[in-house]
């Protein structure tokens, strides 16, 4: 940013056209691009080049699936080794952008002869696109308002950390890129506005297409773009750029995002869509009305008016509605829904409630994020206020709506993150172009010999004999302020903005640059102990465990075994089917017996839990239980009560005043096997939790349905492997029964992997009948 | 045609009923817009949305050792937790903050000089204290 600042002295002093101009623009954006490339490389300097936590896990998997089998073979993969017994069609399932960008670059650079690992694309992905983000924000506010203002917004969006959170080196997620092609589209679409050419809509069309493969918040484009012109509508600032962009970025970007498997028939069936087509009726609507206006009188204009419009807004309504009720449009899902009504998910949808980065937003996540933006954010706004035009009611809208959204969920912060840069930028380009502009000796030349007669007053301040070069700014002003003032203002201001990149740089080496895989702790001495357990965990399960075992975890951790165990898993984090997630919560949170039943009936033979207690780990299951808890109480009421695991006094506790329900149910005695017999230092008693700074309650206890299988060096993972039924206690008095003629049932064993009923018999060389096939 | 329009009209009296625009009804201006948004904004950023959800005491409480209860401005330590009034206070900071850019731009018209001075210093400190105090904070609340 001092860049930046320095940029705009330079500008005023050296003022040549081109030349200084486009070089400096070049070297500061090369700059943002470098900076933010290597501010994201914390993790991969600390640790290596890994993948972070739980969704990049499966990218991960599904790019390595799509460079070696091709790109047809991706779209038609299922994956039998996710959601046993249920399988996930991953090609229908999935955003492929992020698959086909890195897709892209590894054969790009193969087909160079430059040999990279298909996982190091996947790691660096994220901080290349950050750059683009940059030059689009950079030409975002260009249009906006100035390219001073441009230069600043890149230099913000490269490093704020609202951003960094979700692209450092590793986290190989869908945001990382949808960032750029959201803030693309944005430029391309108000490019669009402000030419009204075609080219530029259909343009806007095709980045909103690599969005919509890319990222689900397209549909934030899609709601975004039709409320800027239904605003502009109302504002009386219709013309006929608007109708051509609209028009065209609307029917192509439709038919466009269409073709995306995942999206399929959406944008016209569900409610998300249907503002964009009330607008584009709307428009429709508006331009007919006005080419009517022209051969019309105006009592006649009036009555066909009246008459349009009452028609127009009943027939769209009747349609809407009786589309609904029949079933064709799908009203709001719940991820939606609960942006709008926002005690939505507390109260039906525990699943999405119970993940950390759909709370609620605090205060300090957005100083922590955006640090010294959050408050220059409404001066940007006032700013575009002021001096209204079309583009700048986009600006607006998008502030209010970004800003509404980010306070529902903390994950949409990221959304906020670049329009709070633009505006923000503004902001201080203004600023500085006003403080710094008074020695510019360009514009005011001619005042440089004749005074203005009230410069005695300037003279009085600036005690330092600068005054002759103290230029006024704006001649018919009574006085401007003395250099010494404004400079100080200035240098304030460089002081606060070089805060922000230190505050920047801190926020991102400390809270966002952690894998999360694998964990570090510090010494007093400042030693750094790496603590592998996760990885080693799962290498055991890759290398000890039958290939089709499949492995009972807690949702989080499904895309880490399937990635990194290569182990079939039964839930993960694509919480499509919650009745099964709450099946598994049902097992983690039922006693031995009654989960033994439920692991009996899902073909389970191992099962993993995560247990903190002995370093302190706060993310581990028994943290996570009562959303099991809850999760599981909400698809079977009658067996799992959320009350049950409370004490009389309504407290969560494991140690011996818990509630017995609690000190018996499968996921404590998982956590806790073995545990009581475990003294970590000399002043804590055997069996003490560190996580949650107790001694557990229920200690000796053996497990009876289960054995454990492998368990970490740090107890971080723990697997425990389902017995087999018992053998038969053989017989000594054998009674033989009577053969009964009753037909016996096919499925006696359950360890067969399911047999069909009415199974074709296929006999060579015949036909099979017609109704085996059936 | 005529006759099917004047069907209900056999039954019906006409009203004597004069629709108008109510005189309130007009575009607002764009300082009441921003003022607007610069609420909303107030409100967001201050967790208002959390204090919803969530319901958090306005102030909390401790006890300390000799079990006196103590009233806490802060959640300490807790980057996803707050009281209502921290919320609001911070919130505050950063409306001030933004206002403070505002004024230092106002202080480029046509003024008297002391005004302008005031002025200047007035949005330079809301500035600057709003910064401070911010970054005070959220120092209270990092682990």
């Amino acid at each position: 940013m001092a860049d930046a600042g320095t940029k705009a002295e330079i500008r005023s002093n050296m003022w040549k056209p081109g030349g200084w101009q486009s070089l400096l623009t070049f070297v500061i954006l090369t700059l943002a691009w470098l900076v933010g490339f290597s501010s994201r490389l914390f993790a991969v300097i600390r640790f290596e080049s890994i993948i972070h936590e739980f969704d990049p896990w499966f990218n991960y998997r599904s790019t390595h699936y799509m460079v070696e089998n091709g790109f047809y073979n991706f779209l038609n993969w299922f994956d039998d080794r996710a959601w046993y017994p249920l399988g996930r069609i991953v090609g229908g399932t999935v955003y492929p952008g992020l698959m086909v960008t890195s897709g892209t670059i590894h054969w790009v650079l193969h087909a160079l002869h430059i040999p990279v690992h298909i996982r190091d694309i996947c790691v660096f992905l994220a901080p290349i696109f950050s750059g683009l983000t940059a030059l689009a924000c950079y030409f975002f506010t260009k249009e906006i308002w100035s390219p001073g203002a441009g230069l600043f917004a890149a230099c913000f969006i490269a490093i704020v950390p609202g951003y960094i959170s979700r692209s450092v080196a590793g986290s190989y997620d869908n945001e990382g890129i949808a960032i750029f092609a959201l803030m693309f589209t944005y430029y391309l679409w108000i490019k669009a506005v402000k030419t009204g050419s075609m080219n530029w809509a259909i343009f806007t069309a095709l980045s909103y297409f690599y969005m919509v493969s890319a990222w689900g918040g397209y549909v934030f484009i899609i709601n975004l773009i039709p409320l800027h012109v239904f605003v502009l509508l109302l504002m009386g600032r219709y013309s006929q750029r608007i109708f051509i962009a609209y028009t065209t970025f609307f029917i192509v970007g439709l038919i466009l995002s269409m073709q995306i498997p995942f999206v399929g028939f959406q944008p016209i069936k569900t409610s998300e869509h249907m503002a964009s087509a009330g607008v584009f009726a709307l428009l429709i609507a508006y331009a007919v009305i006005k080419y009517v206006q022209s051969f019309l009188t105006k009592a006649e204009f009036k009555y066909f008016f009246l008459c349009a419009v009452a028609g127009s807004a009943a027939i769209i309504f009747c349609a809407v509605v009786g589309l609904t009720w029949a079933g064709y449009i799908h009203p709001w899902s719940g991820r939606f829904y609960s942006l709008y009504d926002t005690g939505y998910a507390k109260i039906h949808i525990p699943i999405i409630a119970s993940v950390s980065e759909h709370q609620p937003t605090t205060w300090v996540s957005f100083f922590f994020d955006l640090h010294i933006l959050v408050c220059a954010f409404p001066a940007g706004v006032w700013y575009c206020v002021k001096q209204i035009n079309d583009e700048r009611v986009f600006v607006i809208l998008y502030a209010i709506f970004a800003s509404y959204f980010a306070g529902v969920m903390v994950r949409l912060m990221l959304t906020l993150t670049p329009i709070v840069c633009v505006l923000a930028s503004i902001a201080f380009s203004r600023t500085f172009e006003i403080y710094l502009k008074d020695d510019a000796p360009k514009s005011q030349s001619k005042v440089e010999e004749e005074e203005p007669p009230d410069s005695k007053n300037d003279r009085l301040y600036d005690k330092v004999g600068k005054t002759k070069k103290t230029k006024e700014e704006r001649p018919k002003d009574q006085d401007t302020l003395g250099m010494n003032i404004k400079t100080i203002v200035v240098i304030a201001l460089l002081m606060m903005l070089m805060l922000f990149a230190v505050h920047c740089t801190w926020v991102t080496s400390s809270a966002y640059s952690s894998p999360s895989i694998v964990l570090a702790s510090y010494n007093h001495d400042g030693s750094r102990t790496i603590l592998d357990d996760f990885r080693e965990a799962y290498f055991w399960l890759r290398q000890n465990t039958d290939d089709k075992a499949r492995v009972m975890s807690w949702w989080d951790y499904g895309y880490q075994i399937a990635g990194m165990g290569n182990k079939t898993t039964l839930v993960d984090n694509n919480t499509w089917n919650n009745s099964h997630i709450a099946l598994v919560g049902k097992a983690m949170s039922s006693n031995e017996t009654e989960a033994y039943k439920i692991m009996r009936m899902l073909d389970v033979d191992y099962v993993l839990v995560i247990f903190g207690g002995v370093i302190g780990y706060s993310g581990d299951d028994i943290n996570k239980f009562l959303w099991m808890v809850r999760i599981a109480e909400g698809e079977h009421p009658k067996d799992i009560k959320e009350s049950d695991y409370f004490t009389p006094q309504g407290e969560f506790r494991v140690d011996s005043g818990g509630s017995q329900t609690l000190l018996n149910c499968l996921m404590y005695k998982l956590s806790y096997y073995r545990f009581g017999e475990l003294q970590l230092d000399f002043r804590s008693p055997p069996g003490f939790d560190r996580t949650r700074g107790v001694e557990i309650g229920n200690k000796n206890f053996d497990l009876t349905h289960l054995e454990e299988a492998y368990t970490s060096e740090h107890w971080l993972v723990r697997i425990y492997r389902v017995k087999d039924l018992d053998n038969r206690v053989k017989v000594t008095d054998p009674v033989i029964p009577k053969p009964k003629r009753k037909k016996p049932s096919k499925k006696t064993s359950r360890k067969k992997m399911g047999s069909i009923k009415n199974k074709p018999k296929i006999i060579k060389g015949k036909k099979p009948s017609k109704t085996g096939r059936k | 045609m005529e006759a099917l329009y004047s069907l209900p009209f056999t039954v019906l009296e006409v009203p004597n009923l004069k629709l108008r625009k109510p005189g309130w009804v007009k575009q607002p201006s764009a300082m009441f817009m921003f003022s607007m948004v610069l609420l909303s904004y107030f409100l967001v950023t201050g967790g208002i949305i959390y204090d919803v959800i969530v319901e958090p005491p306005s102030i909390g409480s401790t006890t300390d050792e000799k079990g006196n209860s103590k009233p806490v401005a802060f959640m300490p330590y807790r980057v996803n937790g707050q009281y209502i009034m921290e919320g609001l206070a911070s919130s505050f900071l950063f409306t001030m903050g933004g206002l403070g850019f505002v004024i230092l731009d106002q202080v480029n018209k046509t003024m008297p000089r002391l005004n302008r001075i005031l002025l200047l210093c007035m949005g330079f400190a809301a500035i600057l204290i709003s910064f401070f105090m911010c970054r005070v904070f959220m120092r209270m609340k990092l682990p």
